[in-house]
């Protein structure tokens, strides 16, 4: 960060980050997208980056939030709500107060709904344009921020957006730096109260860990028993590979491009 | 007229010397504080030189006996001078015996130093030239000329023989041997090593290394811990001040003699680690200044000049270059086989890992697949981040018993990360099968047991591995058990020596080492070896680290297969590379350790290799081509067992064991 | 060809009298086959199947005549039948819809992605649920489109929007153009895919704007009285470790297969028009269009089609000149990459990285352990080997044993000529 070299103020960047959690163990963690956030953050130069964090501070949250600090950051500002509390209009008004030219935001939470909903209420309340699924920031100047959006596939796409903006990352966006102890130790969580508002609708719904989504079979419509049956039967004997053996590189390569074909990779 | 200037010399020569060794002694002290016995360190520095160092030695037999010669012929002969030219002490003392003594001191000192003079007329490319080049002359000067000013003391020449031409020049060639001597002693010459090094063998960091009189362990390889209760302690080296300042003093102590170049692995593969050259570095850094005057070879592929430091600087700059680069630390596989080359005992893998620890600790910079590692430990507890819960899937036909439902067993049965692993799954699987054939009492931890930690140490993660060691420790001291086995030696060695800072302390056996016992015991018995030739890989964290050099080879040779030894086997084993992280740094070099190894092997001639690391079986099966097949002990052992002859029947070995009353927590 | 069967008695007399001249030509023109071989099988005049056992069989090897009564001659025959069934599907047609339910599909590459029929079939659902009142289904498509199947996909109404200001990436004023819908019409519903393709997108911010809380990653759906719109959904969430159960909202983000493609009738897919034009916006994101990548460059954990090439690839232009032309990310085994063929960010296996690629091509990979763990995960395994006792074959669901480089170049030389017809026929 060279300020100096800039003779106009810094870019005020705010960087949402969230607790994360682990897929297998559920310990918490930084959330993945988010850091990919911070990490994004980091490569505007001139920026001053502030990291904000809606939630509560325990034991769980307090190691997964310290790493973010050990991503290179001095504090952290994080909004006191309490556990199944609608964060949003804390976070407006936070943002509103602070002010910032860019906000950065993982496009899901790892915990609770998950919706991805979070930024585009934001946006939606503070009027500002929303991206999504940035993968870089190309350059800010003048209020205008030039953005590489990812598309499947590893595609990209170059938009310009005028500041203020939220944008959202997602697994595209550059992979996040390590996060160092010491740093990370030494970081300061400032903790400010701010009044909580229920999340109602939540509360009512049941949450159940995912249950496996049964595999699609292909459907056979087929007009005969008989066509049905060798429909499942060939699924049944589908386990083993095929083996060419003794064949010509262009049976080979035939049967390859059949299989790629079906599998509908070749564009 | 020599004496007059005799004395006044010799006076300014240990005056200088002394101020000399003031300034030397500040620089050390530029280090952080470390609690040594001073007097008992003193005390104990002539055995420690004279057994131990001399034990390292004299494994090079023509350059110990140079070395005995030089070195005893000088100090014998500096004392008798002070004395005999210094104080005048000549003919009156014993009727002229101390010349006499001096004349012969001079004459051995003058042998060795010929010997030195023809090592380095040839030398081979660990050596340093420079400064070192022009030792044997200085050496030669030295003795020579005291041989010829105590010539007229003994009476065997006149007093006033030759005229004061030739007496000038004798002066000279002294000044020039008293200045190399004396002055360069502990100005910073080549003879700082006998300076400093004494000082470090009195002030070592690991004063259990020494042997003692009583019979010591002369073993002491366990990294020592951070202190990450108090914030302000600082977490790793940055710069040169930060090492301790018996680090710095052993750093000092290096004779530029290059066996540890000759001995790393990573050095040999090209990757840009030297480790003469990092101590080097090291003591640039310490007194400030540029690598340009190092005369070794340099770090490979990093020419010399371009690198500098010192003391309160950055050894490891984030951006650009400082003293060392990054990737020279991360290439060390931490096998140790430096340190146990090392002549003057200097730790290289303490100070490396000591400055990993800032780089990942600090700077957060491991490279490549360190980040990731790390991460998977914290939130997995192993490297591959797998789930914990599924730790024992490897043995869900098996039926192990868990330490959960029976509380207590004899042999604990770490498994270690290899449980993941496909490939170990079939040494676990062997050992399992030789344990219930030999009817041993064991149990394992199942989901409850964590990474050992040695992975994230290595990488420099003080923090998870405390973390990962804190939480295996709380969970081995709800049960009770006689002794942890393990075929993993990396596990082996954090759990047996280095959970005992934290708390834990355990009675822990390499597979090999146990199943060796047994076989004593006579509970397991073998079908002869059938195969063709077989030769050993020395793991570094078992041999170099815990000294297990013989039981492996008595099992292999219980089986009746007898090893084709490799030229570099037991404490001089090639690492497979493995160790340390580096296969998870993975610093590119102009080949792979574990293709030289296996390189070795062929040179056997061997079939098959025995191993007895996940590692190193990973490694050396990672080899194209190659010729050997790579097996564990185990499951050699597992594939030639046989019932065990009657008479040995397995209950009255089991009830002579003691059960479980002085378990340690 | 008419789809409707006229029956013809004098035909049938004919042919039920096997003394009739003309029996076994008008046994043909009965039967389905075409006139060249005398039809088997064919409906009698009540209905019931008449076989001709001397038209079917063949002369077996000893000069006997052999009939397959395994159905295997008949399998042949069965493909021409079911091609006119698609077309013969039962058409439903909606004149007075009770309530309308809005799906806005991706459209990618200007046609329905399998995705977008799974939530049609999810629409369909909603609208029929009630035959007393059905709804319709109203299909908003942005843009120049290549689908021609909006029928047949369950369409009841189509929206097409187009001009210059929705195209790209305009999501202001597709939004514009989605509010200005709801307040035209007031869909009961609004379906939106919950795909990186845009739905997922558009559908938040649509929700944002109607100020709705949308349900999102939904995947299944069932009635229930008791909630407000008579639906209750599963919604994953927490980044796809929890499921939701909670009524169903006014507007849903559905995942792919969240429903069965409409497969059964075909629609009336009758075009719509807005009442009012779309108001005309101040767009804050402006669209400078894509920016070409190197498919090569794609990160290996989220590639979806890898060429990997082991130690077994001697010449590795080829190699890279296959892994572009088949448009295919490329990996490596350690091997490949410790010998400085490929970087280390291609290794792909335990110690590389973990793919998830649906399609993974192995060329001249042996299969060590580690490989074979970092490929877990892949559908489809293709290896192309020398050795046909290597542990890669047996992971394979499809192995060429053959010369890698020649396989590869027969399969570029397909590729291209398949691209070439594909040319010449659009």
């Amino acid at each position: 960060m060279r300020p100096e070299s800039h003779h106009d103020a810094p870019l005020a960047v705010t960087v949402l980050v969230s607790v994360g959690r682990h897929p297998l163990t559920g310990r918490g963690r930084r959330a993945d997208q988010d850091a990919r956030g911070v990490e994004l953050s980091h490569t505007l130069t001139g920026a001053a980056v502030e990291l904000l964090h809606a939630g509560r501070l325990d034991e769980g949250s307090e190691a997964a939030l310290r790493g973010y600090l050990g991503m290179g950051f001095e504090s952290l500002s994080l909004l006191e709500q309490p556990a199944g509390a609608d964060v949003l209009p804390a976070l407006a008004e936070a943002l509103e107060a602070s002010g910032p030219q860019l906000v950065i935001a993982g496009e899901r939470a790892e915990q609770g709904e998950g919706s991805g909903l979070l930024p585009y209420l934001l946006a939606e309340r503070l009027g500002w344009p929303l991206v999504s699924g940035l993968a870089a920031v190309e350059e800010v100047k003048e209020g205008v921020a030039t953005l590489l959006q990812a598309l499947p596939r590893g595609q990209r796409r170059r938009l310009q957006v005028r500041l203020p903006a939220i944008v959202t990352v997602d697994a595209a966006a550059p992979a996040p730096r390590q996060s160092a102890f010491g740093p990370a130790r030494r970081g300061d969580v400032d903790v400010q109260a701010v009044p909580a508002r229920d999340d109602a609708d939540l509360a009512q719904w049941q949450a159940q860990s995912a249950r496996k989504r049964p595999k699609r079979l292909k459907i056979v419509k087929a007009a005969s028993a008989r066509d049905r049956f060798k429909a499942a039967a060939a699924k049944a004997q589908g386990g083993g590979g095929q083996v060419l053996t003794e064949v010509t590189p262009e049976e080979g390569a035939e049967a390859i491009f059949k299989l790629l074909k079906e599998e509908g990779v070749l564009r | 007229m020599l004496d007059t200037l005799l004395p006044i010399l010799i006076a300014a020569a240990l005056a200088l010397a002394v101020i000399g060794a003031g300034r030397r002694v500040r620089l050390w002290r530029q280090g952080r504080p470390a609690r040594v016995s001073l007097l008992k360190g003193l005390a104990a520095m002539p055995r420690r030189y004279l057994v131990d160092l001399h034990h390292v030695v004299a494994r090079d037999k023509a350059m110990s006996n140079t070395h005995v010669a030089t070195a005893g012929g000088f100090v014998a002969a500096a004392v008798l001078m002070i004395l005999v030219h210094g104080l005048g002490l000549g003919a009156e003392v014993a009727e002229g015996a101390l010349g006499w003594l001096l004349l012969a001191a001079s004459a051995t000192m003058f042998v060795g130093s010929c010997f030195v003079a023809r090592r380095r007329r040839h030398p081979p490319s660990r050596l340093s030239r420079g400064p070192w080049m022009r030792l044997p002359k200085s050496l030669m000067a030295f003795s020579l000329s005291v041989f010829a000013i105590t010539l007229p003391t003994v009476g065997l020449l006149p007093e006033d023989f030759g005229s004061w031409m030739l007496a000038l020049a004798l002066l000279a060639v002294l000044v020039w041997g008293l200045g190399e001597m004396f002055f360069g002693m502990t100005w910073g010459g080549p003879m700082k090593h006998a300076f400093a090094g004494a000082l470090h063998l009195a002030f070592h960091r690991r004063a259990e290394r020494f042997s003692t009189r009583t019979g010591g362990s002369g073993r002491s390889t366990g990294l020592k811990a951070l202190d990450l209760e108090d914030p302000k302690a600082p977490l790793g080296v940055e710069k040169p001040a930060d090492f301790t300042w018996n680090q710095l003093l052993g750093f000092d102590a290096c004779v530029q003699c290059g066996r540890c170049e000759a001995a790393c692995p990573a050095f040999a593969a090209g990757q840009p680690l030297n480790p003469k050259k990092l101590i080097q570095d090291m003591v640039v850094g310490m007194a400030g200044g540029s690598d340009a005057a190092y005369a070794g070879s340099p770090y490979p592929g990093k020419p010399v000049g371009e690198h500098q430091g010192h003391a309160q600087g950055p050894i490891v700059a984030r951006e650009g270059k400082a003293l060392v680069d990054a990737e020279t630390l991360w290439s060390c596989t931490t096998c140790r086989a430096c340190v146990e080359e090392c002549p003057m005992m200097i730790e290289h893998v303490d100070a490396i890992v000591d400055m990993r620890r800032f780089l990942t600790l600090e700077h957060g910079n491991t490279p490549n697949k360190g980040p990731e590692v790390l991460d998977n430990l914290i939130a997995t507890d192993n490297p591959g981040g797998f789930d914990p819960g599924a730790r024992m899937h490897w043995a869900a036909d098996l039926e192990l018993p868990l330490m959960a439902d029976l509380q207590q067993v004899d042999v604990l049965l770490w498994m270690g990360d290899g449980a993941y692993d496909m490939r170990n799954q079939r040494t676990l699987r062997a050992l399992v099968k030789v344990l219930r054939a030999a009817g041993v009492d064991f149990a394992v931890l199942g989901n409850e047991e964590r990474d050992s930690g040695d992975v994230a140490r290595r990488l420099g993660d003080e923090a998870t591995f405390q973390s990962l060691a804190q939480r295996n420790i709380a969970t081995l001291a709800k049960y009770r058990f006689l002794q942890i086995v393990t075929c993993d030696p990396h596990s082996f060695h954090v759990l047996g020596n280095e959970y005992g800072e934290l708390g834990g302390h355990y009675r822990v056996h390499h597979h090999s080492t146990f199943i060796a016992e047994l076989h004593e015991e006579g509970r397991l018995a073998f079908r002869p070896w059938k195969g063709g030739r077989v030769t050993y890989h020395d793991p570094c964290y078992l041999g170099r680290y815990n000294g297990e050099f013989e039981a492996p080879r008595n099992v292999l040779r219980a089986l009746g297969i007898e090893v084709a030894e490799m030229e570099r086997s037991g404490f001089r084993s090639r690492c497979c590379g493995g160790g340390g992280g580096a296969p998870i740094t993975d610093i590119p070099g102009k080949q792979r350790i574990p293709d030289m190894r296996m390189g070795d092997v062929r040179e056997t001639g061997a079939e098959l290799v025995a191993v007895g690391c996940p590692q190193c079986t990973a490694m050396l099966e990672g080899v194209v081509d190659s010729a050997a097949e790579v097996r564990d002990i185990a499951e050699l052992v597992a594939d030639a067992l046989v019932e065990p002859p009657a008479g040995h029947a397995k209950g009255p070995a089991r009830t002579a064991r003691p059960l479980a009353e002085e378990v340690v927590s | 060809m008419s789809d409707i069967r006229r029956r013809d008695p004098r035909k049938e007399w004919i042919a039920r009298n096997r003394l009739h001249p003309q029996h076994l030509e008008v046994l043909a023109a009965l039967g389905r086959g075409t006139g060249e071989e005398a039809a088997s099988e064919w409906m009698g005049p009540h209905g019931l199947i008449r076989r001709n056992p001397r038209a079917v069989g063949f002369i077996g090897p000893n000069g006997v005549k052999r009939i397959d009564r395994s159905g295997a001659q008949q399998g042949q025959r069965a493909g021409g039948a079911r091609a006119s069934a698609a077309a013969s599907k039962p058409r439903v047609e909606i004149a007075a819809p009770a309530f309308l339910v809005a799906v806005v599909p991706d459209m990618a590459g200007g046609r329905l992605t399998g995705h977008d029929r799974d939530l049609l079939g999810l629409a369909r659902q909603l609208a029929d649920a009630d035959p007393a009142a059905r709804g319709a289904v109203l299909a908003v498509v942005f843009g120049e489109h290549k689908e021609d199947d909006f029928e047949g996909a369950g369409v009841d109404r189509l929206l097409h929007l187009t001009g210059p200001e929705i195209d790209g990436f305009a999501p202001e004023a597709r939004l514009g153009a989605l509010v200005a819908m709801d307040r035209a019409w007031g869909p009961r519903h609004w379906l939106l895919p919950d795909s990186k393709l845009g739905g997922a997108d558009l559908g938040r911010r649509l929700a944002a704007r109607l100020g709705e809380r949308p349900a999102t990653g939904v995947w299944q759906l069932e009635a229930d009285g008791e909630a407000p719109l008579g639906w209750r959904c599963t919604a994953r969430g927490a980044a796809g470790t929890l499921d939701f159960q909670r009524p169903m909202p006014r507007l849903v983000l559905a995942l792919a297969e969240c429903a069965e493609p409409v497969s059964e009738t075909r629609h009336a897919a009758e075009p719509l028009a807005l009442p009012e034009a779309l108001p005309i916006q101040l767009s804050r994101i402006q669209d400078l269009g894509q920016v070409a990548v190197d498919p090569a460059g794609v990160a290996l954990s989220e590639a979806e089609f890898i060429l990997s090439a082991g130690n077994g690839v001697r010449d590795w232009d080829a190699f890279h000149h296959a892994a572009e032309m088949l448009g295919a990310t490329e990996g490596a085994s350690r091997v490949a990459v410790d010998d400085g063929f490929m970087a280390r960010d291609r290794q792909v296996g335990a110690t590389g990285t973990w793919v998830t690629a649906r399609v993974y091509v192995a060329v001249g990979i042996s299969g060590a352990i580690q490989h074979l763990q970092g490929i877990q995960t892949c559908d489809k395994v293709v290896a192309i080997n020398m050795d046909p006792g290597c542990d890669m074959i047996k992971r394979a669901d499809l192995a060429v044993i053959g010369d890698s480089a020649k396989v590869l170049e027969a399969l570029v030389a397909l590729v291209e000529k398949s691209r070439e017809e594909k040319r010449n026929a659009a």
